[in-house]
C-alpha cells in the first residue's frame, strides 16, 4: 500500500485535489520512498508515523 | 575630415598566464567577425552547457505524489554538469538556463491528471504543464506533458531537476522510459550568462 493510498484509508473524505493543493506527497527517488512534503489541510490533522506504519 | 576608426585594446587578465589566441578559420575568402556594440562575455562553445538525459525503463511511482523523474541515462552532457545518480543538474557557469521536462504518465491504470515541475534547491519553481481528463470517455487520458522554463543558476551552489505527478484512479502509474522518441526526460541549455 502506498503512503497515498494509507492516507486516503484514513481520510476518506480526502479528494484527489487536495492532493496536489494543501497536501504534498513527494519521493526524491533516493530510494527512501514516498514521504509527506507538506500538511495544510485546515481541518485534518497530518496523520502520526504510528497511524501510517 | 575627421578619423572615424575605433580601437581594439587587447588587455591582459590581472592574474593567469595563459594566452588568448585568436584564430582564423580555413578559408579562401574575407570575412568579418562584428563584435555587438555592448559590454559582456563573449558566449562561446566551451562556456555553453547543453545536457540531455531520459528515462530509458519505466520508473514506477505512487499516485498523487510529486517524484523526481530517474534520468539515469545521458544523450549528452557537454560540461558534466548533470548526475545521473541523483538526478540533478549542477553547473558551475552562472546563467540564464533554459531547462526543459517531460513526462509520459503511464502504467496499468489510465492516468487521469498529470503535471510536471521544475525544482529548484529542492523546491517547486516552475509549474510547467498541468492537464486533467475526464475519464468518462476511456479514449480521453493524459499520455505526454511536457515545457520548459528559464532559470537563473548562480554557477555554485544551484540545482535544478524535474518532478513528475500523476493521478491514476486505479492501477500502478509509471512514468514511460522510452528512447527515440523520448517521452521522460531533462535537458537544459545556458541561454546566456
Amino acid at each position: 500500500m502506498t503512503l497515498y493510498e494509507k492516507i486516503k484509508s484514513l481520510y476518506p473524505e480526502l479528494t484527489d485535489r487536495d492532493f496536489s493543493t494543501v497536501i504534498r506527497l513527494q519521493n526524491d527517488s533516493d530510494g527512501k520512498g514516498d514521504y509527506i512534503k507538506s500538511w495544510n489541510h485546515p481541518t485534518l490533522a497530518k496523520p502520526t508515523d504510528e497511524e501510517l506504519a | 575630415m575627421g578619423d572615424f576608426m575605433s580601437t581594439l585594446i587587447p588587455t591582459g587578465s590581472a592574474s593567469g598566464t595563459g594566452s588568448m589566441t585568436l584564430a582564423a578559420p580555413v578559408t579562401n575568402s574575407n570575412q568579418t567577425a562584428t563584435l555587438p556594440d555592448a559590454t559582456g562575455t563573449v558566449m562561446v562553445s566551451g562556456n555553453m552547457p547543453a545536457f540531455f538525459a531520459y528515462v530509458s525503463t519505466n520508473q514506477t511511482v505512487s499516485s498523487n505524489t510529486n517524484t523526481k523523474i530517474a534520468a539515469a541515462s545521458v544523450l549528452f552532457d557537454t560540461h558534466g554538469f548533470y548526475s545521473n545518480t541523483n538526478y540533478r543538474f549542477t553547473p558551475t557557469i552562472a546563467g540564464y538556463y533554459q531547462i526543459s521536462g517531460g513526462v509520459g504518465p503511464y502504467g496499468s491504470g489510465i492516468p487521469t491528471r498529470a503535471f510536471l515541475s521544475i525544482y529548484k534547491n529542492g523546491g517547486e519553481w516552475i509549474r510547467l504543464q498541468d492537464i486533467a481528463t475526464n475519464n468518462t470517455n476511456s479514449p480521453q487520458y493524459v499520455d505526454t506533458i511536457s515545457g520548459s522554463g528559464l532559470v537563473y543558476l548562480n554557477g555554485s551552489t544551484d540545482y535544478v531537476e524535474i518532478y513528475g505527478w500523476t493521478l491514476v484512479p486505479s492501477g500502478t502509474p509509471q512514468f514511460q522510459g522510452n528512447a527515440n522518441p523520448f517521452f521522460t526526460f531533462i535537458s537544459g541549455v545556458l541561454v546566456r550568462n
